[in-house]
């Protein structure tokens, strides 16, 4: 702590290791009295050169480096990972693949939505809901062990499809699931959170975002759809199976802390929906298209982007005739809304800092990449 | 596309095609570097998201900048794509224009050693300021140095 200029101008600095900041994260924060008068998020801590090793290993050898970029929704990037690679390869995936893949990505959001939950609650001293969120995920996890012997990291999808085939009790074993978490967040979450009335005072009107301020910074997803934006590239640009799901694009008008809770908890619910259809229509069949584990692909400019649970995330792979991508650019939404941090803290309490960064739901490995 | 249209209306001769491989995008290729803002400055007008800007390092002569542009309500990308010398890497930064450039110009200053003129920020961003080199660059080596680094010597 140190005060620099005006006599009651204090520097400190939060994090890198603090429990708040979700990870390893680093505000040198300006405070006057309690407000935050300047904010300068620090990143880089777990940065592991990501987009270096894509240029040594071949296609298939990097989906594991893939999974620990965004180790709380792995499935979604491994996803949009291997679509790059079948896009710049020109294969196709069978009906059956598709499904599964869109129903690993939609349990894979509800469990993302559902650590959001439990940190947000931690984050402003509700340590019940923290459990409560884990508690949730909980199920959702031993369903993706048995589905493909990961938690964190599931290691699922190939290229071509995916590596296994759906256990055969699994539909049985996920509709209950679904019921349970849906029930409990909907009438049990309520109390603890979205109406509960210290919730409240502490999360609206914090952090709001307006559509101008989203704009300037480039941000994207659940974040936006809080300020009333519906974009959803689910919706605006139908990938995998989502052309023939059901399902709405979440919004709220608030655009505070709390807009983008309940952005989340809605989500939540479209996809326990969206997993319900999934299950009833899946088609049975092939899961994999042969694709050989060694291959090049010719020089060409391969773009994909998808919505992850943090955002839009896209790939943009350059080959060059080799068996390993020549360069590969990852945009990952985290990295703008960090970006954004340091304009929407200034104005706020200290106490503010850790409810704005929650509702934000960055993830340090993906921002560092 | 009609906004690229207007675009190259703007600036006759100045872009010149790239056929794309991909749905949605259109590619242009800018010989001139001094004029990117005022390229940029245009485009902004119909895609107001800048989506990334992706470095791509061709030994031995030059970096090919790309500059995708996207659009909140449209489904349209559009990839603006300059090359600059590798030997004098700089070229003019748009973080004037787009906010959430800075950030990513860092990251490229940081990763490729590329110099933006009037950048308000530049510094390292993901690496420690004393990082011995840029390591996306193809002809990064993992030196004595790299590899005995550790970071004790960096000031907190």
């Amino acid at each position: 702590m140190e005060a620099t200029g005006s006599t009651n101008r204090i520097t400190i600095n939060i994090g890198p290791v603090h429990p708040s900041t979700h990870g390893v994260l680093k505000f040198v924060v300006d405070i006057e009295g309690d407000t935050m008068v300047k904010v300068e998020p620090e990143i880089g801590f777990v940065h592991r050169g990501v987009e270096k090793m894509a240029e040594g290993r071949n296609y298939n050898s990097y989906t594991p480096v893939i999974d620990k970029l965004d180790y709380i929704a792995a499935l979604n990037w491994e996803v949009l990972y291997a679509s790059v690679v079948e896009k710049a390869l020109g294969v196709s995936l069978p009906p059956r693949a598709v499904y599964i893949r869109t129903l690993m990505c939609e349990m894979q959001r509800i469990m993302s939505h559902l650590l959001f939950v439990g940190h947000v609650g931690e984050d402003l001293g509700n340590t019940t809901l923290f459990m409560w969120g884990f508690r949730e995920r909980e199920l959702l996890m031993d369903l993706m062990e048995s589905v493909s012997g990961g938690r964190l990291a599931p290691m699922y999808v190939s290229m071509g499809g995916v590596y296994y085939d759906l256990p055969k009790d699994f539909e049985s074993r996920l509709l209950p699931v679904l019921h349970t978490i849906e029930h409990r967040v909907l009438n049990e979450y309520k109390a603890l959170s979205y109406e509960n009335d210290l919730f409240i005072a502490r999360t609206k009107g914090v952090g709001v975002i307006s559509r101008e301020f989203a704009y300037k910074y480039g941000l994207t997803g659940p974040n936006i759809r809080g300020s009333g934006i519906a974009r959803d590239l689910r919706k605006d640009e139908p990938y995998l199976a989502y052309d023939k799901l059901d399902f709405d694009v979440v919004t709220e008008k608030g655009g505070d802390a709390y807009a983008r809770f309940m952005i989340r908890i809605n989500e939540i619910l479209e996809s326990i929906k969206m997993m319900r259809q999934l299950v009833k229509d899946m088609p049975a069949g092939e899961v994999k298209t042969k694709v050989p584990w060694f291959f090049k692909i010719p020089p060409k400019y391969t773009f994909v982007r998808q919505e992850t649970p943090r955002g839009e995330a896209a790939m943009y792979m350059v080959t060059n005739d080799d068996t390993k991508p020549y360069r590969l650019k990852i945009r990952s939404p985290s990295f703008y809304v960090m970006q954004a941090l340091r304009e929407l803290m200034v104005g706020h309490k200290v106490a503010d800092l850790v409810a704005i960064l929650g509702s934000l739901d960055p993830v340090p490995g993906e921002i560092d990449r | 596309m009609e906004s690229l249209d207007r675009i190259k209306g703007r600036f006759p001769s100045m872009l010149k095609d790239v056929p794309s491989t991909n749905d949605n995008e259109a590619v242009v290729e800018l010989a001139d570097k001094t004029q990117l803002r005022k390229i940029v400055a245009e485009a902004k007008k119909y895609f107001d998201l800048l989506f990334m800007l992706m470095v791509v390092d061709r030994p031995p002569k030059t970096f090919e900048m790309n500059y995708v542009l996207s659009s909140y309500s449209k489904k349209d990308l559009l990839t603006i794509r300059v090359n600059i010398d590798r030997d004098e890497a700089e070229i003019d930064s748009i973080a004037g224009i787009f906010t959430s450039a800075e950030w990513e110009e860092r990251e490229a200053y940081d990763l490729f050693g590329i110099d933006f003129r009037h950048h308000p920020d530049q510094r390292r961003i993901l690496l420690p300021e004393d990082w011995p080199g840029h390591p996306l660059r193809k002809d990064f080596e993992v030196t004595e140095e790299v590899k005995n680094w550790t970071g004790l010597d960096m000031k907190f």
